[in-house]
């Protein structure tokens, strides 16, 4: 059972008058339906969940709050997986799912204005007739919503070649966690606001409407869905491409498990009997990838492949990646229930350490899917098991808990995309000194010294931020007649 | 114990400063020439018992940059710490210390046919120092500027503590991204010790296309070429008098980058040409004084993959302290602006310029920078008067606000900095104060470098 | 409902964006995902309330979200159990039960929507009248009387058509109820373009209702009977294979072995006829009949039950593209909900509106001669929605534009009204 709501009966009746019923949800039973994200490991029972469709709504809501002292997390489609939306018992639940309004597309300038609710697919969908996309793609970009991918700072099986969302937003207007609008905008001069405040999972505000860059599509798209005995001979192969000097748009492999659960799942229909399958998609101007595309044939085959598939017109190369897409949620035909990891290690190790995870899989007996982002090492290992086997559970922790472990030793990261959340905070300690945290944590208490957006993510432990000693020496003039702000 | 005692006795190499280590005009009492983020450290909690006001510095070439501090007590001359850490081609990947200047970084991943994607506008540059200026040439289209290729930062603050982001992976969001917020901070948030960065490979052979026109009517055709497939690394323009004739280039790299650089060609038109080395003025800021020598000019941009050019010339490091901070000031003193504005505005940011000269009584600019991501630097002369340079970046701020344009004043003569607003409004003013007060309350790192006049309406 | 069918939801969200109720609410409890959340708090002890009942009723039971659902979660399944359950536990308002009598009592009876016909055909200049007076005593009723399509002549089809050329196959043809007295002009075509195609068409008299209303507004009780009568007929008929050309029913009979599950020997006659999709099966059977040209543009609107329940999307595509000069347009976001789905326009009016309003938007942008569509009901709601939009829509049956093809008219005898 999760925690019983508090009683927020008066901020909800505020609520009431600033969005109307149609905006607030306080029955019991609709509340519970907003319990957990895409990780449903972690629950919690929001007070009252808000449902605003401007950024006024968030701000007064968010004033609101700040001035009752009430927690408040935001929450886009809710397909987070480390619990990042997780709600408060004690606090208020912002939803954006309608505000998903795409306000522009600038094709001149290459860029869109959307509201946070739009979904990441939505956008693509809007710029394509223009021959424009958004680069960034999570698995999940048909559903997840583009404030979520602020928040989470989404990577995607491309973000090899093009980076992630933090490389391609230009501006963002949000809501501080104090209630007042600001725009972070890249063309600014001064702290790179903007990149700090992607990625940061929701605690530093609400982000109401994102400015992205729009990609040109590229000329040509070749996608080749290689077949090998086995992962290790599909981590040669990943090695000597990168070793040659190309940088494909992605380069993604599944295990044999991963592979058998997306074939239940979407029927695939990957090469029979392959340990591991590759694939390498490369874009940009024909003749480049011409060239790149003879070269990356020829290393797989070299490398063992023993079947290559080539598709170059998106029926078939949507063919290839629907395993591919559907392999996180497809794990569930074959598991009744599974963990995600979200490590990362550097390239060269992943040989290491998807034979680490391999002895850490026989050593527990529970099995793990590996699907992952081999061009840049994120591994998304899947630990399967039954939460009907008494214990199994809590083995499966283990598990998870080593393989990140085992990242770390790497020289690696806790989490590549999937963000830190709930449910990862706890192995922050193994990745970052007290110090580390603590100077991360300033950056919160210019943001939100009361620590009340999205409280109790990221970090282990919050950092109390008391008050800024007022000591400043010497005045610039400009800051005596109050024309400029100096630090 | 004296301050200049507390700094002996960290063990670190100090010296008293002299004349030539003035920053922007201020004077230092002592250098301190720390080798390692732990010396670093040293330094800086003997300067927090002692209330020092701190102002580090990499390789002087942007020291100018920003308002002059309102106090240095110790420059933190970071030249020392010049070691490559760590490089695992395998990983494209490079952990540097802060004072590796830019070309013996690209010197180093040269040899393994790699490069960190950015075009250093000056020799003596260090990674740190790039860093704190956000500072980025032609290749920012299709590789962005540094936040964008940094993955991991160690930084120590002002109170001495130690601290790191990020990693030495390329895909990473455990925890905030310190390397992002120190950014552009202009040494105001702590001193950047250590930087990790994503690489790329050098590109198998590059090409460029030069095209000379009269008057901005050529951008029409830049806009086509940047929302073209043919996917240029690079657009540039360069206009050196203030209505007069303007070039525009373009950068292709890759095995077919000469056929693709045909096909720009011709979307470019007439008179345009394809050469496999740079125009001069290339990567370069506009208002520089000449290079020394054309020759080293071309060997320091990295250029062709090493299977088939040879690895690059190895650069000799110049050793600190030969000549004085303000000989490394490649401007010379003079004004140095950067206008941006979005991309589609560039004709109008041109002409907006030209007009904002004329308003100020025509001194001369010279423009230079990315056509297509539209951030242009602009050289105004030593001796414009300070009237008529408060006039131009006034008149110039105003006509671009409307298509959301910024105008920053980097460097400009003592006489007319003093009256200029060199940031303009920023609309984040108020939580970069706030940042800053958390990092540094006692506001001692290089205090007054940043600043920004409040969005309206934002009582501060 | 059946609580290891719930655990297989693993709660990616991939069904939201699929989902028209989330699209137009944009809340959690009106999503597949939640819908199912709901349905786990009721089998792990929480009542069911009237909050939850509304947003089982909200749901148009489309299945999209089971094409889109990656885990393979049987939500058709799921939602079946649970509007049972709803209607065996919860009490509905009296003129919420007085309406679904009145909708249950009249649609799966050919007979009585006969009897209608008399009545419709003299007020049907009344209505537009008298609308705003339905509006305000019920819109419900009022979405009734606007859907009210114009009255046709009657067309009998005789009970065997026989086949043209060689004989291919001998097939049944379930005529429907709304499709045979509303829509007769798509079962002659559909018996048309089966003859054409060398097929004996037997056509039982009497046929009644397939049972799709009640299935999939809880009443199984009720479907169950509709079923063992429909497939009676049709064993007397003597056919194995029994072709459907409404997409509702088609999805219905399809899973008349589940809905007769408790009845083993039911069950077992159930599985012994083969009921199939018009498209699928002229797909299946190949090309003989010669087409000729029909010079139009059409948009193809996939219908929620061929599409989602019966995974047919590609052969009513293929068959359209078999027919020269003809172009098929696609719909935007195509596979989302027209807002008809069955009866919920009549229970649901507010909702169905606004998402025949969207999708009349998107056909309309698509700029097609002709609106074609493999179920009476989208047609009826996308025409009306354009209507309101003071849009008139040609409408047609996949087998009207085949039938059109095979016997050489003219692209204007498709969709006059």
């Amino acid at each position: 059972m999760t925690p019983a709501p508090a009683d927020l009966s008066g901020l909800s009746g505020r609520f009431l008058a600033m969005l109307g019923p149609h905006g607030v949800i306080t029955d019991p039973v609709r509340l519970r339906t907003y319990e957990c994200d895409g990780l449903t490991y972690h629950r919690a029972t929001p007070a009252v969940v808000v449902l605003p469709e401007t950024a006024e709504q968030v701000a007064a809501v968010v004033r609101a709050c700040h001035e009752t002292g009430t927690p408040f997390v935001a929450r886009g489609s809710g397909t987070g997986l480390s619990g990042g939306a997780l709600p408060r018992s004690d606090g208020v639940l912002i939803v954006t799912s309608r505000m998903r309004r795409i306000l522009e597309i600038d094709v001149e300038n290459r860029r869109a204005v959307v509201e946070p609710g739009v979904t990441n697919l939505a956008i693509t969908e809007a710029a394509r007739p223009y021959g424009y996309y958004y680069a960034p793609d999570p698995s999940s970009q048909q559903i997840c919503s583009i404030g979520g991918n602020v928040a989470e700072n989404s990577g995607g099986a491309h973000c090899l070649k093009y980076g992630f969302t933090v490389n391609h937003v230009l501006a963002v207007e949000l809501v501080t966690p104090e209630g007042e609008i600001v725009l972070l905008d890249a063309m600014d001069p001064g702290y790179d606001l903007l990149g700090a405040f992607i990625g940061s999972e929701g605690t530093l505000g609400i982000a109401t409407k994102i400015t992205v860059r729009l990609s040109r599509e590229p000329e040509t798209v070749t996608t080749l869905l290689a077949a090998f005995p086995d992962v290790e001979t599909g981590g040669v192969a990943v090695s000597a491409i990168i070793g040659a000097g190309i940088v494909p748009a992605a380069i993604e492999m599944m295990d044999a498990l991963a592979i058998e659960a997306a074939e239940a799942a979407v029927r695939c229909d990957y090469p029979p009997g392959a340990g591991a399958v590759l694939i390498v998609e490369l874009d940009g101007p024909h003749a480049e990838v011409a060239h790149e595309f003879a070269r990356v044939d020829a290393i797989c085959r070299e490398s063992g492949a023993f079947a290559v598939r080539v598709a170059d017109d998106p029926a078939r190369r949507a063919a290839i990646w629907k395993g591919r897409r559907s392999a996180f949620a497809a794990v569930g035909r074959i598991s009744p229930a599974y963990l995600v990891q979200d490590g990362v290690v550097p390239r060269t190790a992943l040989p290491a350490v998807l034979a680490g995870i391999e002895r850490l899989s026989a050593r527990y007996g529970i099995r793990v899917a590996n699907v992952f982002h081999a061009g840049d090492g994120n591994l998304h290992p899947l630990v399967l098991f039954d939460d009907a086997e008494e214990g199994a559970g809590e083995r499966a922790e283990l598990v998870s808990g080593e393989i990140l472990d085992l990242c770390l030793e790497h020289g690696g990261s806790i989490t590549g995309e999937h963000g830190v959340g709930v449910d990862k905070s706890r192995y922050m300690p193994k990745m970052f000194t007290a110090e580390d945290l603590d100077t991360m944590q300033l950056v919160r208490c210019a943001f939100d010294p009361r620590n009340l957006s999205n409280p109790g993510k990221i970090f282990p432990t919050p950092r109390l931020c008391g008050e800024v000693p007022g000591v400043r020496k010497g005045v610039h003039p400009l800051v005596a007649s109050g024309e400029a702000d100096l630090f | 114990m004296t301050p200049g005692e507390a700094l002996a006795a960290t063990g670190v190499d100090a010296r008293a400063a002299g004349p030539g280590d003035a920053v922007a005009g201020v004077t230092p009492r002592w250098v301190a020439l720390p080798e390692s983020t732990g010396e670093v450290a040293l330094v800086m909690r003997a300067a927090a018992e002692h209330g020092l006001a701190v102002v580090p510095a990499g390789g002087g070439t942007k020291l100018s940059w920003g308002y002059a501090p309102t106090r240095c007590d110790l420059l933190l001359d970071t030249r020392r710490m010049n070691r490559v850490l760590e490089h695992e081609a395998g990983d494209l990947v490079v952990r540097v210390q802060a004072g590796v200047t830019a070309a013996a970084l690209a010197s180093a991943l040269g040899e393994a046919g790699q490069q960190l994607a950015l075009d250093v506008m000056a020799e003596e540059a260090t990674v740190g120092g790039v860093l704190a200026t956000a500072a980025a040439g032609p290749r920012r289209l299709r590789h962005g500027t540094p936040r964008d290729l940094l993955i991991g930062i160690t930084v120590v603050l002002a109170d001495g503590t130690i601290a790191r982001s990020g990693g030495k992976v390329v895909k990473n969001v455990a925890g905030y991204d310190l390397g992002k917020l120190f950014t552009g901070s202009l040494g105001t948030l702590g001193v950047i010790t250590e930087a990790t960065f994503r690489l790329h490979p050098l590109p198998a052979s590059r090409a460029w296309v030069t095209a000379t026109s009269p008057d901005p009517r050529v951008l029409t055709a830049v806009a086509t070429l940047a929302g073209s497939q043919l996917e240029p690394s690079a657009l540039e323009l360069d206009r050196p008098g203030t209505h007069g004739p303007l070039t525009v280039a373009a950068l292709f790299e890759g095995v077919a980058a000469a056929e693709r650089a045909k096909a720009a060609a011709e979307l470019l038109g007439d008179g345009s040409a394809i050469s496999s080395g740079p125009p001069a003025w290339w990567a370069r800021l506009p208002g520089e004084r000449p290079a020394p020598d054309p020759a080293e000019l071309l060997q320091e941009t990295p250029g062709g993959h090493p299977t088939e050019d040879g690895p690059g010339p190895r650069l000799t490091e110049s050793s600190p302290g030969d000549r004085s901070l303000e000989e490394r000031v490649p401007q010379g003193g003079g004004f140095l602006l950067e206008l941006r504005v979005p991309p589609a505005f560039a004709g109008r940011a041109l002409a907006a310029v030209a007009w904002a000269s004329d308003d100020a009584g025509g001194p001369p600019v010279h423009v230079r920078g990315s056509a297509a991501s539209c951030v242009l630097h602009l050289a105004v002369p030593v001796d414009t008067p300070p009237g008529a340079a408060e006039i131009f970046v006034t008149s110039l701020r105003s006509e671009v606000a409307g298509d959301g344009g910024r105008l920053v004043v980097w460097t400009a003569p003592p006489e007319a900095a003093a009256r200029l607003d060199r940031f303009g409004p920023v609309g984040a003013a108020t939580l970069m104060r706030r940042v800053k007060e958390r990092f540094d309350p006692e506001g001692r790192m290089s205090p007054g470098r940043l600043a920004g006049a409040p969005p309206a309406g934002s009582g501060t | 409902m059946d609580p290891e069918l719930i655990k297989d939801c693993v709660h990616c969200g991939f069904c939201l964006p699929t989902c028209p109720t989330y699209a137009l609410w944009g809340e959690e409890m009106d999503s597949p995902r939640g819908r199912i959340h709901l349905m786990k708090q009721h089998v792990e002890g929480t009542p069911l309330t009237p909050e939850m009942a509304g947003h089982f009723d909200a749901c148009l039971g489309c299945m999209a979200c089971v094409t889109a659902c990656p885990s393979g979660v049987r939500y058709d399944t799921l939602i079946e159990q649970t509007r049972a359950e709803v209607e065996r536990t919860h009490r509905r308002g009296w003129d919420e039960r007085a309406f679904r009598a009145l909708v249950f009592g009249l649609f799966p009876h050919p007979r009585r929507l006969r009897a209608l016909r008399l009545p419709l055909k003299l007020t049907e200049r009344l209505r537009p009248r008298l609308a705003p007076l339905l509006e305000r005593l019920d819109p419900r009723l009022a979405a009734m009387a606007a859907l009210a399509p114009p009255v046709p002549r009657r067309t009998l089809i005789p009970p065997l058509v026989a086949a043209r050329g060689e004989r291919r196959a001998v097939v049944g043809m379930l005529t429907g109820c709304v499709q045979a007295e509303f829509f007769p002009r798509v079962n002659a075509a559909t018996a048309r373009v089966l003859a054409l195609e060398g097929c004996d068409v037997v056509v039982p008299p009497r046929q009644g209702c397939c049972g799709a209303l009640s299935v999939h507004s809880g009443r199984p009780e009720e479907a169950a009977r509709f079923a063992r009568r429909t497939i009676a007929t049709f064993e007397r008929a003597g056919v194995e294979t029994v072709i459907v050309n409404a997409a509702g029913c088609g999805s219905s009979t399809k899973e008349y072995a589940d809905l007769l599950a408790g009845d083993p020997a039911w069950a077992e006659r159930a599985r012994a006829l083969r009921f199939v999709d018009l498209a699928e099966f002229l797909a299946e059977l190949g090309p003989a009949a010669e087409r000729h040209p029909l010079p139009m543009t059409v948009a193809y609107h996939d219908a929620c039950h061929l599409a989602h329940a019966q995974g047919v999307r590609a052969q009513p595509r293929a068959l359209l593209a078999g027919v020269p000069e003809l172009r098929v347009r696609e719909i935007p976001d195509a596979a989302m909900c027209c807002g008809s789905a069955g009866t919920y326009n009549l229970f649901q009016p507010e909702a169905a509106r606004e998402l025949g309003d969207r999708k009349a938007e998107q056909v309309l942008g698509v700029g097609a001669d002709l609106l074609v569509s493999a179920n009476p009901g989208c047609t009826m709601q996308i025409a009306s929605a354009a209507r309101r939009r003071g849009e008139e829509l040609r409408v047609a049956h996949t087998a009207e534009v085949l039938d059109a093809s095979l016997r050489g008219l003219s692209p204007a005898a498709l969709g006059a009204p």
